[in-house]
């Protein structure tokens, strides 16, 4: 049973959204679909608590392989964790559970589609971080990603079409190129294995040609860039976040979208270490000046809470860019953890913005305001989601922050002291979001509108959800070790001291 | 219990009540006050026994490995020295008179349990940046009282104002400690390490940067000049609130950082200090004079008496021996020395004038114009009495404790610098002006209003933090080598006040003293005008511009700069990369994947049956049935 505890994960949401379309009745596939989220989470924690005591094979615990009939191609469907996926496999599995159980308790129509493609979604992403065989984590990520556009294209709000279009087809290209360069690496590395494994040990030894590595490298780090929205090539995010349902967004933004990061953690800088040192500079300058300083400042000016949520999640990925252009155990280890943390309060914002929604009838921030008085909980729920997302300390977000700053210090003090200078940006729309929808005294326009239907406080159906990920964020903001061990360790299998070489040679 | 026990008992207990009440509390104001006055109690009680308890360093010092990455570390650790055990007393005592003191004034509160759980998450926060013994440490509690500044500044949720002031303060703060984490990355790189006794120990002098950088988060925290804009309108929040975090502790957090680091200070950097110290001082007297809101005075003058403790610390080192180190370190010791004492002193005087203030306006059912007041001196004997020390105490009247401390800071411009002398000396001037023009508006005369005319003595919780803070304004200035209230507890900080002998000390401030409250006393008459306005519009107008410009300056920084930037980019955005790139890329597409523009974006469910099928073809190859 616990030999096929990976496998288990994935299979688990998969068989719920089958069982649900054979066409149960509403209420009982509610119940499966809740069991289809609540499995994975629950081995999620599972893997994590006992990470450290299990066998490991090159890093990797509860490590499976199983032969899917694609053996002649060196495609094997081997599941693992090293302490980099083990993070993430949790993210995974609790914010997949938080939008599960939101979308359940959801009015949407046709729900039980809608539960089949988040389930689906689920199994896709449970798998892409146990995934230890390139291809099947490149499929999982596939398999994860239909479900998001679909339902856009269904469920999504305002401008539905448009940004289904927009996302498919920025993502497509984005994850065609990254497929490009990861078939690249399996051709070039002659070791007839998409096993990651395998492939890091020939490269390790036999390292690819310089030239060899900059061109798949370049193809890796806008590939996998488009799927993170690496500015300039973000606009779909914040145009498919905005009319994203709230739990297909809160999967997208806060797990699938990681996908891209972690390729380049685990996959790409790792294998091509000299094409990575030839693009750090490209990647570090589009990442502080464009996605921090552009994208903060455009962040300001939004008036559509969904939106401005969606942009600040593009500004957010400026530090992870940053983090990894440094090369360091350090810098990478705070962009794991900036991953794992940003998961979490993405997610969480999306949700309380629905649920503000759902109390205001719009999302636009001009005709909100005083909400506090009616709803204090959401008020104080929605502020602890700020706080965490503009890196308060408390919350996880503050360590990855932190230690990208200080990794990135020895790879560019002027691009570091821009990129702090993203806390302030961030502190302004993050607190005058904040301001707007819930301070001070009601607009005409929500004066009406509460009013009419006078809003009730977060039920528990929301509140539930949202604690999940808060007491997330709070538990790795206060322990932050709990992560960070296993990462570490990790990090210094992947990352040698050589390249990772820290602090001063000027100590004392 | 060992005193490592007590000293993170003492750090914890605030915490665990801030978290009790917040979990189970929220709808028990009753319960939520007990749980969080009980924390506070334990919390003085905890700081005291380890400050006149005798243990120091070794016996308390204890540190933990919070997060390791690479080769950062970040550690948790608890350094504890004189320094620490003063700081930690001051928030300690502050902290329970003024917790006590909320439980009279937010009685008819609705949201009481948020106010006192705040409270509790700022003494957690506060005593974090207290006992911390690294820099990256100091840093986290650093931004944790800004948070809970921002929540108690933003108590009044129906307020407008409170919700605007609220997120000035953090924003304004968060430009301080841009600086300051820049500053202490620096010093990571530069020293291989945060730890302050480490880096006392022996550091790099890396560049005059370092110092300077640090210096911003104390500007910030402590409002110096340019980022003195939040903490008038910090004033939104509860009258405790402004008392402690806004007057007494919080607001002192920079300077206590500063002297935390005095080891890391050049003099070019002290020399920056000093005058932004001055400049602050004297400002703020200017703006405290035209001044109609009982607490926008006061909060006017916890910006000048900062100033005074920034400057005290910057005089450290002017006057360098041209030949040894030693004398420059036994200079700056006295800038420390007379920092921490004012910042002493301050606290209880100035935490009493403000929870005056706050008796003062809950007496007066919420009117906060000092015009409209008059005649409280017989309706509110207690606070009346207890009011005047403090007025006394800032002033510098000989033997209460502002005396001897401003007093220091005096003698020590006058040793090293002499035009600060000279500007803090009129500061001291105007701030018995501004003061004593208040304490005559308030207290003498006839009432002025219904309110005033209705006011009535505040209850015992009100007025028994009044007097313990009184008594302590009265004799807190005691430090000295003859006499010295406090024993040997503080004995490190004491030891290096820089007291000036003989009877000049008594002359010129009784001099300052007789000028401006004499002014103020002959000036204002009771009245419900300005008398300043009256006489004399042309001052009264450009004091006026003083105080306002640099809010205007904000407004017209929000309003027309950021925004307007924020706005041309979002355009810029819209036209270009939506309009421009996503066609280019469509473009690519189309190239790449022979029509996959077609194929994907014509429908949704096309690209499925492309997926389904390439998965198909895929296997079918493995298999080998294609060949």
């Amino acid at each position: 049973m616990f030999t096929h505890l990976l496998l288990f994960s994935i299979v688990a949401p998969l068989a719920a959204a089958a069982v649900i379309s054979a066409g149960l009745p509403v209420r009982i596939a509610k119940v499966a679909a809740a069991l289809g989220f609540a499995l994975p989470a629950l081995i999620a924690l599972h893997a994590w608590y006992h990470f450290a005591e299990s066998a490991q094979d090159h890093g990797y615990a509860f490590l499976a392989k199983y032969d899917t009939g694609l053996q002649s191609l060196g495609i094997k469907l081997t599941l693992g964790l090293n302490g980099i996926a083990l993070p993430l496999f949790v993210l995974a599995g609790l914010v997949g559970l938080a939008a599960g159980l939101y979308a359940i308790q959801s009015n949407a129509e046709r729900l039980k589609t809608y539960l089949v493609l988040l389930l689906v979604m689920q199994g896709g992403l449970m798998g892409v971080f146990a995934s230890v065989d390139i291809f099947f984590f490149y499929f999982f990520h596939e398999l994860a990603l239909i479900p998001t556009f679909i339902m856009v294209g269904i469920w999504g709000g305002r401008d539905r079409s448009y940004a289904a279009m927009k996302m498919t087809i920025y993502l497509t290209l984005g994850a065609m190129l990254s497929l490009i360069g990861l078939i690249a690496i399996y051709y070039k590395s002659h070791v007839d294995s998409f096993d990651l494994i395998t492939l890091r040990e020939e490269l390790l030894a036999n390292g690819l040609k310089a030239g060899v590595q900059n061109n798949i490298f370049g193809l890796l780090m806008f590939g996998f860039g488009i799927l993170v929205s690496l500015w300039p090539f973000h606009t779909w995010a914040p145009l498919g976040y905005g009319a994203a349902p709230s739990s297909a967004a809160m999967l997208h933004a806060g797990v699938l979208k990681k996908f891209g990061l972690y390729g380049l953690i685990q996959i790409a800088l790792p294998l091509l270490p000299l094409g990575a040192a030839h693009w750090a500079w490209t990647l570090a300058v589009l990442a502080v000046v464009g996605n921090i300083m552009v994208i903060g400042f455009i962040t300001i000016a939004q008036r559509d809470l969904k939106q401005l949520v969606g942009y600040s999640s593009v500004m957010h990925m400026g530090y992870a860019f940053l983090g990894i252009a440094t090369f360091t155990a350090a810098g990478i280890g705070g962009v794991v953890i900036m991953m794992v943390a940003h998961g979490f309060s993405v997610a969480l914002l999306f949700l309380l913005s629905t649920s503000i929604y759902h109390r205001t009838q719009t999302f636009d921030m001009t005709e909100m305001g005083g909400l506090a008085q009616k709803t204090p909980v959401l008020a104080a729920f929605f502020v602890t989601a700020t706080m965490a997302s503009i890196g308060l300390p408390g919350f996880a977000n503050f360590w990855g922050e932190l230690t990208i700053f200080v990794a990135a210090w020895k790879f560019s003090p002027l691009l570091t002291v821009l990129a702090i200078s993203g806390v302030i940006i961030s502190a302004v729309y993050g607190l005058r979001s904040a301001a707007r929808v819930f301070f001070g005294q009601p607009t005409e326009a929500f004066a009406k509108v509460s009013a009419e239907k006078p809003p009730v406080d977060l039920v528990w159906s929301e509140k539930f959800p949202a604690l999940i990920l808060i007491v997330a964020l709070l538990f790795i903001g206060f322990w932050p070790k709990s992560i960070s061990t296993p990462l570490n360790s990790a990090l210094g299998v992947i990352y040698p001291a050589p390249t990772a070489q820290l602090p001063a040679d000027n100590a004392k | 219990m060992t005193p490592s026990c007590i000293a993170l008992l003492t750090l914890l207990t605030p915490l665990a009540s801030a978290a009790v009440i917040a979990i189970f509390l929220r709808k028990q104001g009753t319960l939520a006050q007990t749980v969080s006055v009980l924390a506070a109690a334990i919390v003085a009680v905890g700081a005291l026994t380890l400050a006149f308890g005798g243990h120091r360093d070794a016996a308390v010092n204890v540190s933990f490995e919070w997060l390791k990455l690479g080769s950062f570390t970040f550690a948790l650790g608890i350094k504890f020295d004189d320094l620490a055990a003063l700081m930690l007393s001051v928030v300690g005592v502050v902290g329970l008179c003024v917790h006590v003191f909320s439980i009279g004034y937010m009685h008819d509160d609705g949201a009481r349990a948020r106010f006192f759980g705040g409270l509790s998450i700022f003494m957690f926060s506060m005593i974090g940046i207290v006992l911390a013994d690294n820099l990256l440490m100091i840093f986290v509690f650093w931004e944790l009282v800004g948070f809970s500044s921002y929540v108690l500044i933003n108590h009044y949720h129906e307020k407008q104002s409170a919700s605007d002031a609220s997120k000035k303060a953090f924003i304004v703060n968060r430009v301080g400690d841009f600086g300051f984490l820049i500053g202490i990355v620096m010093c990571y790189w530069a020293n291989g390490t945060v730890n302050l006794t480490e880096l006392g120990a022996g550091h790099h002098v890396y560049s005059t940067l370092i110092p300077l950088l640090l210096f911003c988060g104390a500007v910030g925290k402590s409002a110096q000049l340019p980022l003195q804009v939040w903490l008038p309108d910090a004033m939104e929040g509860p009258t405790p609130v402004s008392a402690l975090i806004h007057a007494a502790t919080m607001v002192a957090a920079g300077i206590y950082m500063l002297c935390r680091i005095n080891v890391l200070m050049v003099p070019n950097a002290l020399t920056v200090i000093m005058w932004v110290g001055t400049l602050t001082a004297f400002y703020a007297t200017l703006c405290a004079i035209t001044q109609r809101d009982i607490k926008k005075v006061l909060a006017y003058s916890t910006l000048s008496q900062l100033g005074y403790m920034v400057a005290a610390f910057g005089l450290g080192s002017l006057e360098i021996p041209p030949d040894g180190k030693v004398g420059e370190l036994v200079v700056l010791s006295a800038g420390v020395g007379a920092a921490m004492f004012h910042l002493t002193t301050h606290a209880f005087f100035k935490a009493l004038l403000f929870l005056g203030s706050g008796s003062v306006i809950y007496g007066c059912h919420h009117e906060q114009d000092i015009f409209k007041m008059g005649g409280l001196a017989k309706k509110m004997p207690v606070t009346f009495i207890t009011f005047t020390i403090g007025v006394l105490a800032i002033c510098g009247l000989p033997f209460l404790s502002g005396f001897y401390s401003k007093d220091a800071i005096l003698h020590l411009a006058q040793e090293n610098n002499k035009p600060v002398f000279v500007i803090l000396a009129v500061t001291a001037v105007l701030t018995a002006f501004y003061m004593v023009r208040m304490w005559n508006l308030v207290f003498r005369g006839e009432p002025r209003s219904h309110e005033a005319e209705h006011a009535h003595e505040s209850g015992l919780s009100m007025t028994a933090p009044l007097f313990v803070l009184a008594v302590l304004a009265v004799i807190g200035g005691y430090a000295g080598h003859s006499f010295n209230i406090y024993g040997h507890a503080f004995e490190g900080v004491w030891s290096q006040i820089p007291f000036a002998e003989g009877v000049e000390p008594f002359v010129m401030s009784l001099a300052i003293l007789v000028i401006g409250a004499g002014a103020a006393i002959f000036l204002y008459k009771p009245a419900a005008t300005d008398a300043l306005e009256d006489k004399s519009p042309a001052l009264f107008g450009f004091l006026s511009v003083v105080k306002g410009s640099p809010d205007t300056a904000y407004d017209w920084y929000v309003a027309k700069v950021q925004q307007r930037f924020a706005l041309v980019l979002e355009f810029i955005e819209r036209i270009f990369l939506s309009g421009l790139i996503i066609r280019g890329c469509s473009g690519v597409v189309g190239l790449i994947g022979i029509g996959a523009r077609a194929l994907h974006v014509g429908s949704l469910h096309a690209y499925v049956y492309w997926f389904l099928f390439g998965t198909a073809l895929l296997w079918a190859y493995a298999a080998g049935w294609l060949n």
